[in-house]
Order: C-alpha cells, then structure tokens, then sequence
C-alpha cells in the first residue's frame, strides 16, 4: 500500500469513526445523556474545588505579602555605614526580594499620616521610632532565618529586634500546606470516582451494542477501527459535559464570591474573571480526557479479538 | 468481475489432530483430520452437540484449538497474532443462522459495512455493494431496515455482506435454519452459485432435504469425531453405498 492510499484509508477510517460516534451518540440518546450528566456533575464538583483551590491561594497569597515582608529596627546609636553595610549584605542575600531603608524621620511621617493614629500622634513627644530596615523575603519559609540574622546583627534595637510573628507565619505555612494536600487528595479521589462512574456509564452504553460490535469484528474490522468511534464519542460527551460544567459554574462564581464576602467579611475573597480562561481549559481537557478514558476502559472487554 | 475471487493455493483449509476440549471438561473436537482443498462444497452434519459449530468457531478464529493446528491458506490458525486477525477473518464471508444484522442499518448500510471496516473508498463500496445486493436479488430494497424484511430477505442480505468483498471462503452456519423449505432452496441457490465463481463453501447444516438433494461432499460428525466423510454424500449413512474418503 502506498502512503497515499494508507492516507486516504486513515481519513475515511476517521471519517467513518466520527460519523458513527455523531449517530450513535442521537441514537442512544438516553444513555448519551446519562453519560452527560454523570461527567457534568463530576466536573462542577472537580470545578467548584478548582475554584475554592484558586479563591484561597489568592487570600493566602495576600497573607504571604504581608508576612513575607519583615522590619528590622534600628537601634538610635547605630552609626550609618553600619547600616548601609547591613542593608548591602541583606540585598546580595538569595533569600531577599528587597530591601527598603526608612530613617527615624520617614517612619515618624509614615506613623502620623496613618489616620488610626491620629490621636497616638497628637500625643508624641520627639521621635520614640526606631529607623527601620524593610526586608522583602522570597519565600516565606525563610523569613525565620533572616529574621535570626537580623537579630545577631550588632546594630539592631536590643529591645524591640523585628516585628517577625513566627507562630503566625509557621501557621500559614501549614494552612497553606494542608489546603495543597486536601485540594490535590480531593481532585485524585474525584478523578477515580469519576473514571469508575463514567466507565460504567459507557459500559452499559456498550452493552447495548455489543451485537455491532460482535458484527464488526466478524466481517474484519480492527481492534482500532472497533474502539475509535467509541472514545470519540465519549469525548464529545466529556466537551458537551464540560461546556454545561462551565457555563454553570462561570455563571455561579461572582454571586457565590459576594455571598462569601458578606457571611465571613474578614477572608478577602475577590471574584477573578481571568481565571475562567484556566478553568474552561481545565474543564473542557479533563472532560475529553474523562469521556476518551472511560470509552476506552468501557469498551475494552467487548472489542477484544 | 468483482464477485470473483482469485486463488494461488490448495489446499484451503487443513484440520491436523484438532483436538477442543472447553474448560468445563467437555471435549466437542476429538482427533480431527480433514483436508478441503479450494472451490469444494463441504456440508458439516450432524446432530446437536456434535461439534459442528466449535468446527466453525475454529475456522473463523473465536477460538483455539486445545491440541493439533488448523492451517488456512497456508497460515497456522493457533500461532495467528491477535493483530493479524482482522486481516484472516476479512478473507472469509461469513453467514450465521441468526443472520446477524445490524438493525439500525438499512439493508446497504448493512452490506456496505463489510467494506467500510476495510477502509474502501466510497464509490467502490457504492458498487460492490449495489452489486452484491443485486446477485443476492435485493436490488431495489436498498433503504429498507431488516426489521422490514422477511427471514429469508435478511438471510439474503447477511450473504450480500459475506461476498461483498470478493471472500475466497465462505462460512457458514445453519443459514437456512430458520427458513421454509422453498427459502431455504433459493439461498442454498446463493451458495452454489457463488460456489461456482470458486469460492470455497463450508457449511454446517441440519437441513437433511437440502444435502440429500445436492450430494456435495459431507462430512458427518458425531461425538466430536468424523464419522464419516463422503464426496457425493448424503444427510445419513448409506449401508448399501461404501463409504468413500475425500482424501
């Protein structure tokens, strides 16, 4: 056979197969839906924790901004290029983003203006701030360990070293560990169930057709040419699916957000349009990757020569 | 002549110390030997039970022989590859007696589905299908769905779609069983005159009128062993004739 003709025989074969799954998947309508509505309910549950997953890596991340970055005060006596020196050591370290020198008079100026302390700042005799050494870390695992520098540092405030909360932030980091754990534990037990119910689900659509099958693999048809119309319809199903996953959640996500604002004003949730962009991918891929699977499990007892 | 075949070997099919016992114990094949060598006309008989149809399922490859090897054309059936089979079974035109259409498919979709596993293209299937229903005497029924069609119609289109792709064997079991003795005839007709193009026949039957009338070859199992094997036989034993082996 030439490559032509080898062509050709793919194209009608791909023809032929996507024919089939379009005419199979409206002739077993009913089946086709149930197979429909398992995916979907999969994939808003696989979507909904995707979207909770996303909401709070956003809220953590605002806490990690905030927590990441460490203020070293100080001390009054502490001559300049002492400091400098520290701050130019700070800043070739690995570990640190950046770091930000705010003299006595520049935090006095940042305390005053704050309006909360407008009453504190009424009251003020002199300047009682410590100059400060701003310290962006980069990752928050490591603000311990510079904040162990800045306190060995000679020119530190002996008093009143850092404003670093350890148990704050020892806290966050296990917060955070344990969300990744529990979002990817749930994702994987939701991909087994999900395969396990889809499987069944396309098994049975087979079992209806089990004679065709029979049929088509007494008149010589390959273990491929069998299977494909099969997987190719169980992806149409896993797209139909995820597109009505998708359009349900896109049009659930802003008011279930603002209904999380009110109930628990404290965790600043906020709704992010550009993340349905990487939902509807996920979606739409783990919906034809659930149906092609599950088509390919489902029909493998029965294709077998 | 699409509907003719071409030959290079003989013979087709080799039966060697085939021996089929089923996992349950049962032996259905005991010491089978048999050669048929290409264009005969065999008829498989025998009561039920007798291993008729395990014979079948041997040639078209459902299943494997327990001891002893098969050949067809040459090619050991038992050492065949899972991958090959499709290309073996697509070599051979097979016909049950439950005709084994599908039934959502017209009659043409019926018998243009042979040659759309094979990847023809579309305006050779047209043909050889327009073809093959109209040697089989359906010409004209093309659209309508089986469940439209008598028994003998159906058993007509399941023998379009056997010889649609020119087969060099055509298989078949019980084809007229479920029929009345004047459908059965016109399909037996079928047979023979696609016999008659060259194309091996096997055929495993209970229809005593019909081998009677044609004195083809027979072959008579019983207790899973040939109990006889005539050129020009009938249904039951002849005492009075000496029995004649094929080979």
């Amino acid at each position: 056979m030439t490559v032509l003709a080898a062509t050709m025989t793919m194209f009608r074969n791909l023809r032929f197969a996507l024919n089939s799954a379009w005419q199979s998947f409206w002739r077993n309508l009913a089946v086709s839906l149930a197979a429909v509505l398992s995916i979907t309910l999969i994939l808003i549950l696989g979507g909904v924790n995707l979207l909770i997953g996303h909401a709070f890596s956003q809220v953590l991340d605002g806490f990690r901004e905030k927590v990441s970055v460490i203020s070293i005060n100080v001390a009054d006596d502490t001559p300049l290029p002492t400091v400098y020196g520290f701050q130019q050591q700070l800043a070739s370290d690995p570990r640190v983003a950046g770091v930000k020198y705010i003299t006595k008079e520049q935090a006095l100026a940042n305390f005053t203006a704050d309006p909360n302390n407008a009453i504190l700042a009424q009251q003020l005799q002199g300047n009682p701030l410590d100059a400060k050494l701003e310290v962006r870390v980069r990752a928050l695992s490591d603000v311990a360990a510079i904040d162990a520098l800045a306190r060995q540092w000679s020119g530190v405030d002996p008093t009143n070293p850092t404003n670093y909360q350890g148990d704050f932030v020892n806290r966050m980091l296990q917060l955070s560990q344990w969300l990744g754990y529990a979002g990817a534990g749930l994702l994987a037990i939701l991909v087994i169930v999900s395969v396990v119910i889809v499987m069944n689900t396309i098994r049975t659509a087979v079992f209806h057709r089990r004679k065709e099958i029979e049929v088509m693999k007494l008149v010589g048809a390959t273990e491929w040419f069998v299977r494909g119309p099969f997987v190719i319809e169980g992806v149409m199903t896993g797209l139909i699916a995820a597109s009505i996953a998708l359009a349900l959640l896109v049009i659930a996500y802003p008011p279930a957000v603002q209904q999380f604002r009110n109930d628990i004003a404290f965790i600043p949730l906020s709704y992010d349009p550009g993340f349905i962009a990487s939902l509807a991918r996920d979606l739409l891929l783990g919906g034809a990757a659930l149906g092609a699977v599950g088509s390919y499990i489902g029909v493998r007892r029965f294709v077998k020569l | 002549m699409v509907l003719t075949p071409d030959f290079d070997s003989r013979p087709v099919i080799s039966f060697q110390h085939v021996w089929k016992t089923y996992p349950t114990g049962t032996e259905a094949l005991r010491d089978i030997n048999l050669v048929v060598p290409e264009g005969d006309f065999v008829f498989l008989v025998g009561p039920s039970g007798a291993g008729k149809s395990t014979m079948v399922r041997l040639l078209i490859r459902e299943e494997k022989p327990s001891k002893g090897k098969i050949f067809v054309e040459g090619v050991e059936l038992g050492r065949m590859k899972r991958r090959k089979l499709p290309y073996y079974r697509r070599k051979i035109g097979l016909v049950f007696q439950d005709s084994k259409l599908l039934p959502n498919l017209t009659v043409y979709e019926n018998v243009a589905f042979a040659l759309r596993v094979l990847g023809e293209p579309d305006r050779l299937v047209q043909s050889r299908a327009a073809e093959a229903l109209d040697t089989v005497g359906l010409a004209g029924k093309e659209q309508t769905y089986p469940s439209n069609l008598s028994g003998g119609e159906q058993q007509r289109v399941a023998i379009a779609r056997a010889l649609v792709h020119a087969p060099r064997m055509i298989i078949a079991d019980e084809p007229t069983g479920n029929l009345d003795p004047a459908t059965a005839w016109e399909i037996m007709q079928l047979f023979l005159r696609i016999n008659s193009r060259g194309a091996t026949v096997v055929m495993a039957t209970h229809n005593r009128e019909i081998v009677d009338l044609l004195r083809r070859r027979v072959i008579a199992i019983d207790a899973g062993q040939i109990a006889r094997d005539d050129r020009s036989g009938r249904y039951h034993d002849d005492v009075s004739k000496p029995q004649i082996r094929a080979q």
